[in-house]
């Protein structure tokens, strides 16, 4: 069973998971980094981000390469409304802005459900090519997904890395007074952080939507995916949310494959656990300061 | 994360008075609850078991008030709801074991695991136990589907029995207000005591508390075994009331429902949770004529509620009273 195929099937597996997994946590640690805000809508806006991509290739005939990241934004955009009347007064409460988050995701997810029904659809495959590289098979899909998410992410790291309003919400990020103090703008950058952060998750949800299935209930499996990954990553990491993002996807890919599915969710599950008894910051987050 | 104390200028004010009228309001509620059946006997049984769902639920929200106390959000109490519930159900359809026998077992094994679990889980503050509880309430739920052999699985458990003599749906209402009542009264035992005074301490500041010779870490133990024995309560009552469980009677929404509850009700007062219980079970069924847009409206409530109304409808009470002496005066 342990065969070189085999092995690196798991790694393409893991791989194309994780980059899934990194995308939507991204924009979970981002958020709770900067706005101190549980985001319990971020997988509504995964789901919305799913129907974006559905509505522009079926309806709208974009082609795909296209439609994805158009959804994306689009999602983003619409998600400054939510910004503006809900979450905009409930930055740095943590308790009320959590409760707020779930409110929010229950009329989002209840008003899909209506406008989109409950029944579950599929984005088509667009590309059903399959690559043989020697043993390994590789789906055509699979390839473009991945494609897709290490491009997005490399402009995310860059803009963070190099440009000025990155940098910003890096200080935000790592402590709003100072940040103030410095000139930065932050209700600005709040805007900005959570536009990019909902573009994140609703291009996971393009993608999940084009692997998987759509639902208006589709968005709690990524969510509750998302909460692993930063637990094991530590909250408000970028870099964290990354390697927890590929641990996790390789983790579930090798159980799966290994052990079958149930063992393996139990498995991520008691990872989870021990990691945070052992080191309750996250791997590489750090400590939760006593307030 | 903490649940800020927001005391109000009014509550301050009153605080010599408010004991009595404290006592009032709980006498009043006690015997509006135990009037109920009466009052709608003739119509309708409907009202009935919604009733009997707002006294069963405040069980597990009062319950949950006092870890709520203690600055700590926790997502789990649905697993440990689950506990209480299967423990019953397999007890009762399982082994034959009277059923006062069975209650019992069900909050002592939930409440041992909330031991066993308590110092791990609590090791962890803020948001990271707001996150690890929702992993925790995820995992009981695939325990509760994946170990078959035990528990039947996602088919999940039929034909729990009602205790014997509270088998009609009138008297089994009482024997819920009744450990309702019970449980209230071992909630403001806690709050009441020294430990009481701790939680407030530890809330406040844990560091404080510790320089200040609290045994802080035994204490939130201690309080979280205590939580957890008493919705293992619930748990059993629910099964019997309902005589089917499964693990879809556990997922995480009945945790949300616990702590949406203590939030929209007001953390600062153990009515919160029993405001809130009426509350958020009375609201969807007040709904009902808008079945479609029912959870939506729900979710609306919560963003308007978080936004204008902090404090939970305990404040909101409250404001009014200040508002009426004033008027008064």
């Amino acid at each position: 069973m342990l065969s070189l195929p085999v092995l690196a099937q798991v790694v393409v597996n893991g791989v194309n998971l994780g980059a899934i997994y990194i995308l939507m946590a991204l924009g979970f640690t981002m958020i709770f980094g900067i706005m101190r805000i549980v985001n319990f809508a971020h997988g509504a806006f995964a789901m919305l981000g799913g129907f974006a991509l559905y509505f522009l290739l079926m309806d709208a005939h974009v082609p795909f390469l296209l439609a994805l990241p158009l959804g994306a934004l689009l999602v983003g955009a619409g998600s400054l409304l939510a910004e503006r009347f809900v979450l905009r007064h409930l930055y740095h409460n943590e308790l009320q802005g959590m409760i707020a988050t779930l409110g929010l995701s229950m009329v989002m997810i209840y008003l899909a459900a209506i406008v989109f029904g409950v029944s579950q659809r599929s984005v088509p495959a667009v590309y059903s090519e399959i690559f043989f590289f020697g043993p390994l098979v590789v789906p055509m899909d699979r390839l473009v997904v991945l494609g897709i998410a290490a491009v997005t992410l490399l402009l995310f790291f860059l803009f963070m890395r190099y440009t000025k309003p990155g940098l910003a919400m890096r200080v935000a990020a790592q402590d709003l007074e100072v940040a103030e103090a410095q000139g930065i703008n932050a209700a600005a950058h709040y805007q900005a952080a959570f536009f990019i952060a909902s573009s994140l998750a609703a291009l996971a949800g393009g993608l999940i939507g084009q692997l998987y299935a759509l639902s208006p209930f589709m968005g709690a499996t990524p969510l509750m995916k998302s909460f692993i990954v930063v637990i094991l990553g530590g909250l408000g990491s970028i870099p964290g949310a990354a390697l927890g993002g590929l641990l996790l996807g390789m983790a579930e890919s090798s159980l799966t494959t290994f052990f079958g599915a149930s063992t393996a969710q139990l498995a991520s599950f008691g990872i989870v656990m021990l990691v945070l008894v052992l080191r309750p910051q996250g791997l590489f987050g750090h400590a939760e300061r006593d307030s | 994360m903490t649940a800020r104390p927001a005391m109000t200028a009014a509550a301050a004010d009153n605080r010599g008075s408010r004991f009595s009228a404290s006592h009032m309001s709980a006498v009043a509620v006690i015997v509006v609850m135990a009037a109920w059946p009466g009052a709608i006997a003739s119509s309708e049984s409907f009202l009935l078991y919604v009733g009997t769902l707002v006294v069963l639920y405040s069980v597990g929200a009062m319950s949950l008030h006092l870890v709520f106390r203690m600055g700590q959000v926790s997502f789990a109490h649905a697993a440990f709801l689950g506990i209480g519930g299967y423990t019953s159900a397999l007890l009762l359809t399982g082994s034959g074991l009277s059923w006062p026998l069975a209650f019992c077992a069900s909050g002592l094994v939930s409440g041992l695991f909330g031991l066993l679990l308590g110092p791990i889980v609590l090791r962890l503050r803020g948001v990271y136990f707001v996150l690890f509880t929702f992993i925790l309430c995820e995992f009981a739920e695939r325990v509760f589907t994946d170990w078959g052999s035990l528990t039947n699985g996602a088919g999940g458990v039929a034909g729990i029995p009602a205790p014997p003599a509270f088998s009609s749906p009138v008297s089994f209402y009482y024997l819920c207000l009744g450990v309702a009542v019970l449980c209230a009264l071992i909630c403001r035992g806690v709050l009441k005591s020294d430990v009481g005074e701790a939680i407030d301490a530890i809330r406040t500041s844990e560091s404080l508390a510790e320089s200040n010779g609290v045994p802080v870490f035994r204490i939130k133990v201690a309080i979280f075994a205590i939580s957890c024995l008493l919705v293992g309560f619930q748990g059993a009552l629910q099964a019997s009331f309902v005589h089917y469980i499964s693990p879809a009677s556990y997922t995480f929404d009945e945790s949300l429902r616990f702590v949406v509850m203590n939030v929209i009700g007001g953390m600062n007062s153990l009515w919160g949770p029993v405001l809130g219980s009426v509350f958020i079970i009375a609201l969807p069924e007040l709904l009902r004529n808008w079945v479609e847009y029912q959870w939506v409206l729900y979710g609306v409530v919560l963003v308007l509620a978080m936004r204008y109304l902090p404090g939970g409808l305990y404040e909101l009470g409250e404001r009014a009273s200040a508002l009426l002496r004033k008027g008064g005066a």
